[in-house]
C-alpha cells in the first residue's frame, strides 16, 4: 500500500494544473489575511475579526481542495492513465484508496500550513502595528482545525464527484453550484415548503457551520456538523466507488 | 502461458466477444488478427480487468490477472499509446508506474534506453509524435520485465525502421521464453513476426493454428506455367476439365496438383520451361476466412454509379 500510496503521489505532483491548483489554495487565503492584517484599522479591530478572515477565505481554499480532488481522478479518465493504474493496481478499492490517502494528506497538510502561517505571520503584523492577541482566542483553534477537516472532506467529495462522472468540467461544475447554488436553492425551498429548520440538514450548510467562530446556530455543535457532513462524504464516496469497482475502464 | 477459457463480453445486446477460447504458449509470437469491430481490443481489456467480463476467465500462468501481487512483473500490456498524461514527462510516466509496483527506479532509465527515449526522458508526452509514444508505452511494457506481453497495434505510427526494431524484438522477447499476443493489422509483418494466430469474427474464435498452417489452410493456392506450347497443354487441361486462367505467355491452373500438370505435359511431349506452385499470403487467407466476419465494407469508386445530366 505505501508503494501505491508514493505512486498516487508522485502522480498527483508531476502534472502543472494540480500543482497550480494547490498554489492557488494555499496563496490565496495567505495573501487575503495578510494584506486584510497589513491594511486594516488597528482601533476598530475586533477580537475575533480577523481569524474570521483566515477562516472566511480560508473556505475558499477548501473549494480548491474539492478541486484538486475531481482533477486527481478525472485527468485519469480524460487521458486514459486510468487503465494505466488499473492494470497496474487491479485490485480498484485498493487504488481508490491509495488516491484518497494522497488527497488527505495534501488538503490536510496544505490546510494546516495556511493556518499556521496565516496565523503566525497575521500575529506578528498585527504585533508590529501594536494589536498583539486579537488574531489568537478562544474557539479559534477548533474553527481552524474544523478547517483542516473540511479541507480534506470536500477534497475527498472532489474525488468521489469526478469518480462518478469521469469528466473535469461537469465534475467542477457540480462540486462548485452544489454549495453555491443547488443547497441554496433548496434550503429556500425546503424552507418554504417542509420548515425554517429543515435547511440545516443540507451538507454544504451544516457543514461550513463547522467553519464560525462562535457556536451560534449549531444544534449539533462544531464537530457534530463536520460529522454530519463527513457522513454525506462518506455515502456518496461509497456510492463512487462501488461504480469505481464495477464500471469498464 | 495465457489460457482464455469462454470469456464473453456484452454490451447491452450487443455481443462483443463471444465465448471465446484460446491458449498464447511461452517462447512463440502469437498473432491476434480479426476484422475492424471484432473484439480483439475488447477482449485485451477483458483479460486484464479493465472491462468487466459476463462469463469466463483469462488466466497467466494460472492466475487470474486480479490476483498477481505486482502485476507488472507477471504481465506487460499495451492497449493504447495515448494512455499517458500529456503533461507528464516520459521519465515520471514510468517512474508512477514503477513506483506502484515495487520496481527500482533504476529500471525507468534502462527501459527508456531501451525504447530509444533516454535522451527525451525530460520531454513531456504531449510533445511526443505517436511513434515516440509507442515506444514510451512499450518501454511500459517492459518495465517489470514481464513474463507476458500483450500489445494492442504496437506498430501503429512507427517509422519502417521502427517496425522493424518492434519485429525483433517481439522475437527476442519470445526467444526467451515470453508469451507473447500481437494485434496488428499490418498482416505483412504479422506473417514475419508470428509464429501462432488467433483469429477472431465478430467477437468468436474462427481459428487457432500456426502461420503456415493458417495460409495452407485458407490461402489460395495455383499452378503456374510456362510453356511454348501453351495453348496445347491449356486445351489438353481444359479437356480434362481443369479450369485454367490464361496471362500474357503464362497460365495459371487453379484447384489441381503441379505434379498433375507435369504429367499431362509430359504424357503429350509438351516441353516446359515453368511449373511452379503459388499460395497466397497471410493477407489473402485472412480476407478469405474472415470475409463473412467483416461488419464494416468500403466501396470502390469504380463501382459509382455515374453522373446524372
Amino acid at each position: 500500500m505505501i508503494s501505491l500510496i508514493r505512486s498516487e503521489w508522485l502522480k498527483l505532483r508531476t502534472v502543472r494544473s494540480n500543482v497550480t491548483m494547490a498554489c492557488f489554495a494555499v496563496i490565496l487565503p495567505l495573501a487575503i489575511t495578510l494584506l486584510t492584517t497589513a491594511f486594516i484599522d488597528v482601533d476598530s479591530v475586533g477580537d475575533r475579526a480577523v481569524s474570521a478572515v483566515l477562516l472566511g477565505s480560508g473556505s475558499l481554499s477548501v473549494l480548491l481542495f474539492g478541486i484538486i480532488g475531481v482533477l486527481a481522478i478525472t485527468q485519469e479518465y480524460s487521458q486514459g492513465t486510468i487503465r494505466l493504474t488499473l492494470a497496474a493496481n487491479p485490485r480498484r478499492i485498493r487504488a481508490y484508496i491509495a488516491k484518497g490517502i494522497v488527497l488527505t494528506i495534501l488538503s490536510g497538510g496544505l490546510g494546516a500550513f495556511i493556518i499556521l502561517v496565516g496565523n503566525t505571520a497575521g500575529e506578528a503584523i498585527l504585533d508590529s502595528r501594536g494589536a498583539v492577541g486579537k488574531l489568537s482566542n478562544g474557539d479559534m483553534g477548533q474553527a481552524y482545525l474544523a478547517l483542516i477537516a473540511m479541507s480534506v472532506l470536500v477534497s475527498l467529495l472532489g474525488m468521489a464527484i469526478g469518480t462518478l462522472t469521469r469528466n473535469p468540467p461537469s465534475a467542477v461544475t457540480v462540486l462548485v453550484l452544489w454549495p453555491l447554488l443547488i443547497e441554496s436553492l433548496l434550503a429556500g425551498l425546503l424552507t418554504e415548503v417542509i420548515s425554517e429548520e429543515a435547511y440545516k440538514w443540507l451538507p454544504f450548510q451544516r457543514g461550513l457551520n463547522a467553519l464560525l467562530l462562535e457556536d451560534r446556530d449549531m444544534d449539533f455543535g462544531r464537530w457534530g456538523s463536520v460529522g454530519y457532513f463527513g457522513l454525506w462524504i462518506l455515502a456518496v464516496s461509497l456510492f463512487a466507488l462501488a461504480r469505481f469497482k464495477r464500471h469498464d475502464a | 502461458m495465457i489460457t482464455v477459457e469462454g470469456l464473453t463480453k456484452k454490451y447491452g445486446s450487443t455481443i462483443a466477444v463471444d465465448s471465446l477460447s484460446f491458449t498464447v504458449k511461452p517462447g512463440r509470437v502469437t498473432g491476434f488478427l480479426g476484422p475492424n469491430g471484432s473484439g480483439k481490443s475488447t477482449t485485451m481489456r477483458c483479460m486484464i480487468g479493465l472491462d468487466r467480463v459476463q462469463s469466463g476467465t483469462a488466466l497467466f500462468d494460472g492466475k487470474l490477472y486480479r490476483e498477481l501481487k505486482k502485476p507488472l512483473r507477471e504481465v506487460g500490456t499495451l492497449l493504447d499509446a495515448g494512455n499517458a498524461h500529456s503533461g507528464r514527462t516520459a521519465r515520471n510516466h514510468l517512474r508512477w508506474l514503477a513506483m506502484s509496483n515495487g520496481i527500482s527506479p533504476k529500471r525507468v532509465d534502462e527501459v527508456l534506453e531501451l525504447v530509444g527515449l533516454i535522451d527525451v526522458a525530460k520531454k513531456r508526452v504531449g510533445q511526443f509524435s505517436l511513434g515516440m509514444k509507442q515506444r514510451l508505452g512499450l518501454a511500459a511494457v517492459m518495465l517489470g520485465d514481464p513474463k507476458v506481453v500483450i500489445l494492442d497495434e504496437p506498430a501503429n505510427g512507427l517509422d519502417p525502421e521502427g517496425i522493424r526494431w518492434i519485429r525483433e524484438m517481439l522475437k527476442h522477447l519470445a526467444s526467451q521464453g515470453r508469451s507473447v499476443l500481437v494485434s496488428s493489422h499490418l498482416l505483412s509483418e504479422m506473417a514475419l513476426m508470428a509464429d501462432d494466430l488467433i483469429v477472431i469474427g465478430k467477437g468468436r474464435l474462427i481459428t487457432e493454428c500456426t502461420v503456415p498452417d493458417f495460409i495452407n489452410q485458407y490461402a489460395k493456392k495455383w499452378v503456374v506455367v510456362k510453356s511454348p506450347q501453351l495453348s496445347s497443354l491449356v486445351s489438353l487441361a481444359q479437356g480434362q476439365g481443369m479450369h485454367v486462367s490464361l496471362g500474357e505467355g503464362v497460365a495459371e491452373f487453379h484447384g489441381v496438383e503441379a505434379a498433375t500438370i507435369g504429367e499431362l505435359a509430359a504424357t503429350n511431349n509438351v516441353v516446359l520451361h515453368e511449373l511452379s506452385t503459388q499460395t497466397g499470403s497471410l493477407e489473402d487467407a485472412f480476407l478469405e476466412v474472415t470475409a463473412d466476419a467483416v461488419q464494416y465494407h468500403g466501396h470502390a469508386e469504380t463501382q459509382s454509379k455515374g453522373f446524372e445530366i
